[in-house]
Parts: C-alpha cells; structure tokens; sequence
C-alpha cells in the first residue's frame, strides 16, 4: 500500500490529485471547526454581499457565508459521493466479471437484464429507487450505486472477456480451480485498472446525482449546505450574485479533477510492468 | 556498382529508466544490388531493432549515438519525416511477421492492396486495380478477383502474407525487408511462401534483408548471411558456407542447437500400460442454432493411445485440429465420444474430476499469456501445490524446489512474470504444470514463440523431468525436425482428421500416408 504510495505520488497527475484530493479531506474532516462563520447564521444587511475580507466567498441570498457553507457541506456531499460510487462500483465489477466467466446462456441473460435497466435513464431510475424507498440520504447513495452499477458491469465485462481469453484462465479452468477464485483472484485482478478509473470519473456524477436528487427534495433537504442543493438554490440569483452558485460549482469541479487526476496515476501506479 | 543500402558504425541506445541500454553496437553492413543478406541471432540481439532504424522507425527513447544509414545515395538519418514517408513503400518494403496484424480489419483487401500502389506507384485507381489483381494471380492465389473483395478475417494465414509479399514486391522497391516472414506460419504454408519469394526474388532482382532465428530456412534464402549478438554483428559469410564451417562460437551455438532428425534424444522405450486412450473424439466449437446447419467439428472421430512414459507427437498444419485435441484432453472443449484415463472412462468434461485435473497438466504456447500478470512466480507456483496438496508441508520450500527443478534460482519466487525473460516464463510454466506432479503433460507448441538456442535449452529441460518423473508428453508441434529428435510415435493430422500414427522410424517407410511424406518433405533440412 505504502508502495502504491509512493508511486502514485512519483507521476504528476496522482500527486497533484492527491493534493487536491487531501485539500477535500481535510474540509471533510475538520470543515466545522475551519469555518469563519455559522453555516446557518442569516444577516439580512450581508446579502449577496460580493468577495471581501468580510465574506471571502461572498454571501448568498439570506447572507449566509459561502465559504462556510461550502466546508460544513463537504462532509455532507462528498462520503456519500464515494461511497454510492465504491457500491455501484463493486457490484458491476463482480457481476461483468462473472458475466464473462460464465459466458454463453448466462452472459446472455445477465447482459440483457442490464440492458433492460439501462434502458431507464440514469436519474429516472435514482428517482423511482428513492420514491420507493423513501426520501433521505442514505437511501439516495444506495439509489445512485443502483444506477452504476449496470454501466460499471458492461465497462467490466467487456475488459473481462479478453482476460477470460488469457491462457492463466485456461489454465486455472484446467487446474480445476473454482468459479469465485478465477473470477476473485485470476479475472478481477487484471481488469481493475479500468474500472478504477472509470469509478474515478463517476464520482463527479454521482456527486452531481446527489445534488439533482437534494434540488427535487429527496436527498439533502434545506437548510443544509450539500454542494449540489447550494448549486441549485443559487440558480435564481445567477445574475444579481453568480458567486453563489460558481465556488460550490468550483467545489465539485474540482473533486471531479482531483478523483479523474488520481484515476490516471493510480492506472499507472497499479501497473505492475511499470518500474519507474 | 554502389550497395543498395549501407550502414556504417551504426550505434544505438534505449534510454530506460537509470541508465541507456546499448542495443545495437557498430554495426557496419552493405547489402548489393539483387542480393539477399540474412540476419540471424537470438531474440533480443537486436535484428527487429535493426530493421526499424533502417525503416526509421524507432520508438521515442532511442538514441542514435553514431553512423550512417544510406539507401543507394540518400542518407536516410538526415531525411525529414515527410521525405521518410516518400521513401517508405516506395523505395523501402517490408513484410512483417504476423499477417493476422498487418492487414487493417475493416477494409477490403483488394482497398488496401490498390490504395498502397496509387500512393507508392502514382497509379491512377482503375490501373492500381487491375495491377493488385495481377499482382495477386501472380502469388498463385486462388480467384484474386473474389479475394480482393473479401476482408481479411475471411482469408487464411498463408493467404494474408502472399497478399502482403505481393504488394511489398508490386511497389518495386529497391530493398524488402523481411521480419520474419514465416514464423506465423505453418511449415507447410512456410515453405511455400518461400518458394514464392524465391521466385519473385529471381524475377525482380529487388534486394532484401531477411531476418529470422531459422539458420534452415535463411540458408536457403540467403547470399550472405549476418550473425549478431547483444547488437554486435559477430559474424558475416556466404550463406552456403557460415553454417557448415561456423567461425565464430555465437554461430557454432546456433547452430548446435538447431534440431537434427536424426539426433535422437530419447533412447527408451516406454512402458506397455496404456495411461491414456482417447475413442473417436470429435470437437465442436459452436452451439447448435436453429435455422442454420451445425458447422463442421474441430476434429472427426480422433483415436489415439499414450502409454505411461511416452512422448507423442501430433503434428500438422495450422488448423488441422490439434489444439482442439488438447483442448478436449484438458475439458477446455466439448467433445463426443470417449476418453479412458487409466482405465477410468471419462464422458465429458464433467467427469473430470481433481485427480484427472492433477494427473493431466497442460503448458501453452505463449508463455506471456499463460501466467497472471498480477500474480507473482510464487503465488503462481503456490497454486496447484495448494489445489491438489501435493507439497503442503512447507509451501516456500517446495516453490524453491520446484524452481531449482526447472533450472531458475529460488530467489524467482517474488518476481513478477514481466520481469522474466520469455523462456523463463516458459521454465514457469513448466515448473507449475509439474507442481501438480502430473503423470501426461500437454505440451501445445510450447517451443514455438522461442528461439532455436531456448528451445534447446526447453526441450533438455523436458527430457530431464520426463527422466525424474516419469510423466508422458502429448506433444504438439508443427516442428517436425524436433519432434523426430524427441518422440516415440508421431500423430499426423490434417483437417481434424488423424491421417497416420507412426513409430518414430517409420515416418520415412513407404506406406505412409501422402500428405505425412509431403509434410516431411516440406521441413527445411537442417543446417550444418
């Protein structure tokens, strides 16, 4: 692990993204206590008040600090980014696998199924999920790792069935070795690097599914300071005061780089037949 | 009269990582007008490295340290990429040695031969068209009109590279490089080709470099021959005598290791007991579909014995079946009919069960393939040992045992497989299938991807396990001067059928079957 470290932070992409990504931590971890002001403090003098030494983000349409808002809302918006991103990730990964491996009448019956469901777009099916399950923000993360995973198992099992091809699968079919330990250990292994960065691009969606499902109220619900919910209240007052909606948007942009920045160091880091 | 190509002290480096690695070292060669230079040498001397200086087409951390390359009067090292693109083609040809990748898949063949003419000929279409068609009648393919409306996954191996040797020879170029041409390539489908060139070669009088780990083969396509070693060019002679009278100890290596019929190097017999007995087993890859006829099977109603302590051969031509027939020994393919394994009757690959699996182990062809990049030697080692329980006791122990077995230090077993050459991931491969102390080992052309000096080196190492085991070999090779060299009795099949089943020393007798007596006749002679 220290080694994986290490390498990722040898190419420029995984240690400017790790920068970043420890900059997210941090907001993440100490958020509250980094913050100037109260998240939630109204001042009716202060609103839309523009960048200053007052405001350093400016101020919204209550005169609630941005800059607050945006550390305090860092906790909210992006664990449970990750964490729907890592379900949703896991899941298609194994399920491409096995498609895959299985091959022949099961392929055909898993991928199609997928079909099926990816034929609902993606923020239909996170809306019925949630509907169904009931408003809040766990049962979005679950929502949103729902509608990954069907992308992340074709992304999966089309890398997968060129492995499956490899003469070290032959061989453990030969060896007699069972279907979870080709699939874990021979197949899973060696199609990873693409699915882990496809993941890292995803976070950036997921963060933006959370953010649409707080806007139609069935994630985070106001007052809170999720990225994505400030992104949608600051919508109306883009003309009158378009720092409100920008440093959230900064916000998420630049999660979006940092996780796409770790996804190419780590493809190279996780190459073994790299030695840099 | 002035050499149609010319290097002079020619060095180059790769720059990996610490330090810059010396590929090729001064060389100097000329090549005359009409002649045939070929550049022998183990893999990793330098011979590809050679051929894409000269097509200038070196990978971005190559550096030229010094010399000249010059085609007739141009010097090549000095021609700006877009004076290069002029020369490529149309003054320089080359032919590569996978056909399967050098063929772009979505366009027609017949596109791709006239585009290359109009671009390297200044053709006009129409005439670029009926010259590719006289080009290709001219390789002796069958209907050219037809074939170039075909794309090339409708079209044979063989076929890919008559097409590729017609087009190289159709730009008239004035010197073809050839990478080894005919690796890809059965023996039978090899041997043609070359006849081909030969051909061509005496009408065109265009010259060539020819490359290749064949000594057989490039003495008789050859003038001269060039030897090189760890990019040195240790030796250069006419090609009718470098072989015979060898002066220096790199071409004396190859060719000692050169395989020779009649040096046999097995001289027991094996036991009587039938270890494993094969009963008209057909294969058939597709599922059945309606409303389609069911396509032909891999290989028809295919019988054969292997005795414990044997080693058979199956040879034949690229698609005659006999990787299927190790495909259905080893439950990788379904198959009809029946397989008895001591005795025991095995229907299908569902009565395989571990103590078959263990007893029956099989080495692929391509050692890059076989072994999981993501797992190191030891792990890899450590997983039949785990799986059948053949070494429980101190698994570390028995992975060092194991290695020092197929002649690799102990210390391998925290390398990973990229980290080792192509025949030590072949030692590798070798080592597990034996981790599982395996009484038949299928060995699926498992020399091929090697050259001549590993080869050696591989097959010694068989014959010694085979001595300290006792494990019989299904040997399957399209190498017939090597099979003759290692084995009891020789399977010869063609078009999934089973033509003949031979002693080893009655594959010259007179009642065998024609196409056995053809394929024998189409091995090159061996040098020397």
């Amino acid at each position: 692990m220290t080694d994986l470290l290490r390498r990722l932070m040898r190419t420029p992409q995984g240690a400017i993204g790790l920068l970043l990504l420890a900059v997210l931590a941090a907001a993440c971890l100490f958020g509250p206590w980094l913050a100037p002001h109260d998240p939630e403090k109204m001042d009716f003098l202060g609103r839309f008040r523009p960048l200053g030494a007052q405001n350093w983000f400016g101020a919204d349409q209550f005169g609630r600090d941005v800059l607050s808002r945006l550390l305090v809302g860092a906790r909210s918006t992006l664990p449970m980014a990750l964490a729907a991103t890592l379900l949703g990730t896991v899941a298609g990964a194994v399920v491409g696998t096995a498609s895959a491996y299985l091959g022949g009448r099961w392929d055909e019956a898993i991928m199609r199924t997928i079909d099926a469901v990816m034929a609902v777009p993606g923020l239909l099916l996170a809306l019925l999920l949630v509907s169904t399950l009931g408003n809040g923000a766990g049962n979005a993360m679950i929502a949103i790792a729902v509608t990954f995973a069907p992308g992340m198992a074709r992304v999966t099992r089309a890398v997968a069935l060129t492995v499956r091809g490899q003469d070290y699968v032959k061989s453990a079919t030969v060896r007699g070795e069972s279907a979870s330990w080709i699939i874990f250990r021979e197949m899973l292994p060696n199609v990873m690097a693409p699915v882990v960065i496809e993941a890292t691009i995803r976070v950036s969606f997921a963060v933006m599914l959370f953010a649409t499902l707080s806007f139609l109220g069935l994630g985070a619900q106001p007052p809170a300071s999720e990225w994505g919910l400030m992104v949608a209240e600051a919508r109306q007052y883009v003309h009158q005061a378009p720092w409100i909606i920008i440093a959230p948007s900064l916000a998420i942009a630049m999660t979006a780089i940092a996780f796409n920045l770790l996804g190419d160091g780590l493809r190279d880091a996780m190459n073994p037949r790299d030695e840099r | 009269m002035t050499a149609v190509l010319s290097l002079r002290n020619y060095t180059l480096d790769y720059l990996t990582g610490s330090r810059p690695l010396r590929v090729l070292q001064d060389i100097t060669l000329d090549i005359a007008p009409g002649e045939v230079l070929g550049l022998v040498g183990e893999s990793g001397s330098g011979k590809s490295t050679l051929a894409w200086a000269i097509m200038r087409h070196l990978p971005k951390n190559a550096r030229e340290l010094s010399g000249s390359i010059r085609l007739g009067d141009t010097d090549l090292r000095s021609l700006p990429p877009r004076e290069l693109t002029r020369i490529r083609g149309r003054r320089i040809g080359m032919v590569f040695q996978d056909p399967s990748t050098a063929l772009n898949p979505t366009l027609t063949v017949g596109r791709q031969v006239m585009e290359t003419l109009v671009n390297n000929r200044g053709l006009g279409r129409r005439e670029a068209w009926d010259l590719a068609l006289e080009l290709l009648g001219h390789v002796e393919l069958r209907d050219p009109e037809a074939l170039m409306r075909r794309y090339p996954h409708e079209i044979s191996g063989g076929e890919k590279q008559r097409i590729l040797i017609a087009t190289a020879f159709g730009c008239r170029p004035e010197l073809i490089v050839f990478d080894e041409p005919t690796t890809a390539l059965d023996v039978i489908t090899g041997a043609r080709i070359l006849d081909l060139f030969a051909r061509l070669r005496a009408e065109t009088g265009v010259a060539a470099l020819y490359i290749s780990h064949d000594l057989a083969l490039v003495s008789r396509v050859a003038d001269r021959v060039a030897v090189m070693k760890k990019g040195q060019l240790v030796e250069e002679a006419p090609a009718a005598s470098i072989f015979a009278r060898p002066a220096h100890e790199e071409t004396r290596k190859l060719v000692a290791a050169v395989p020779r019929p009649e040096n046999r190097l097995v001289h027991d017999r094996p036991g009587d007991r039938v270890l494993l007995a094969a009963e008209a087993v057909s294969v058939r890859y597709t599922r059945r579909r309606l409303f389609r006829p069911p396509p032909p099977p891999a290989t028809r109603a295919v019988g054969f014995d292997i005795k414990a302590g044997e080693i058979l051969g199956i040879v034949g031509e690229s698609g005659s079946g006999k990787s299927s027939i190790a495909r259905a020994l080893t439950g990788l393919a379904d198959f009809s009919g029946g397989i008895r394994f001591d005795g025991r009757p095995i229907g299908s690959a569902r009565d395989m069960d571990g103590a078959y699996r263990r007893a029956v182990q099989i080495v692929f062809q391509h050692p890059d393939g076989s072994l999981n990049p993501r797992q190191t030697v030891g792990e890899i080692l450590s997983r039949p040992l785990k799986l059948f329980g053949t070494g429980q006791a101190n698994l570390s122990a028995e992975i060092g045992r194991l290695l020092e077995q197929v002649r690799l230090p102990a210390a391998y077993a925290t390398r990973w497989p990229h980290q080792l050459s192509g025949g030590e991931k072949q030692r590798v491969a070798i080592a597990r299938a034996f981790a599982a102390r395996p009484s038949l080992v299928i060995c699926d052309e498992i020399t091929a991807p090697l050259d001549v000096s590993v080869q050696a080196s591989i097959i010694e190492l068989l014959l010694a396990l085979r001595a300290e085991t006792g494990a019989a070999y299904l040997f399957i090779t399209h190498d017939i001067n090597l099979i003759r060299q290692i084995a009891h009795r020789i399977a010869v099949m063609r078009r999934g059928e089973l033509v003949d089943l031979l002693p080893i020393d009655a594959v010259d007798a007179d009642h065998v079957h024609p196409y056995t007596r053809d394929l024998m006749a189409a091995s090159p002679t061996p040098v020397g």
